[in-house]
């Protein structure tokens, strides 16, 4: 199985083909080390991220699913005012399996945020007869 | 106790303004209960003993950072007042507020 996880070192060429301001935005985050750092697990049937994120609570983060990639973005405080404000930094993770993402969770410990993404079941899977 | 557990400086920020001094240190897998303050003469020690663990039967693909013990001091500025001081560890930060000494504040002087 291949189980080798993108934990996306050199994304910032991604950012930098990307929207420029946020480009800066994520560089300048990775220079002052406000990047929260990260460890990923991994069984057969899930995958689990910790992230550091001291003195953050659920409504400070948000995290976004995709079929085999999770995003996980600081969200910045509203001002009034003021709108569309860019996020301090976001990290997208790419998963080695699809998830199920109605049983994906995340939980907040003392500043640790943890997030459990269950495989997908092989409901999805079709196996074709071959004539 | 683990003889090798390791300690490392918790980053840290310290903020003065009028009335005292807010300090601030990351401490992230930390509780109330893991963590102890004192104050020694003018310095302030803190120690923090994680008892976070990596999940059992995974197996870790990335590793960014360590479930780690936390220990450091500072000097306190002469101005504080110990006896002001308080303490509050919430969501893995730490926030010690310090006021400063009544004798060293501004005083204002009424113009007869």
């Amino acid at each position: 199985m291949s189980t080798i996880m993108n934990i996306d070192p050199w994304g910032f060429l991604d950012d930098l083909l990307g929207v420029p301001n946020r480009t800066f935005q994520a560089m300048r985050a990775r220079a002052a080390g406000r990047f929260p750092p990260v460890n990923v697990f991994l069984d057969d049937n899930a995958v689990l991220i910790d992230l550091q994120l001291p003195g953050k609570t659920a409504k400070d983060v948000s995290l976004t699913l995709e079929p085999q990639a999770v995003v996980i973005a600081d969200k910045p405080a509203v001002e009034e005012g003021k709108e569309g404000a860019q996020p301090a930094w976001s990290r997208r993770l790419d998963l080695p399996f699809r998830v199920n993402a109605d049983k994906a969770n995340a939980k907040f410990t003392n500043g640790i945020l943890r997030i459990e993404l269950p495989k997908a079941d092989k409901e999805g899977v079709k196996h074709i007869a071959i004539q | 106790m683990n003889a090798e557990e390791k300690f490392v400086v918790p980053s840290t920020q310290f903020v003065e303004n009028p009335e005292g001094y807010e300090l601030k240190v990351s401490l992230p897998g930390i509780g109330k209960e893991d963590a102890e303050l004192h104050v020694e003469g003018k310095t302030l020690v803190l120690k923090a003993h994680s008892k976070y663990q990596n999940p059992a039967g995974f197996r870790q693909v990335a590793a960014e950072f360590e479930h780690e013990s936390y220990a450091m001091s500072a000097d306190l500025p002469e101005m504080a007042d110990i006896s002001t001081m308080s303490a509050k560890l919430e969501n893995g930060l730490l926030v010690v507020t310090i006021k400063k000494r009544p004798e060293t504040q501004p005083k204002k002087i009424e113009i007869l």
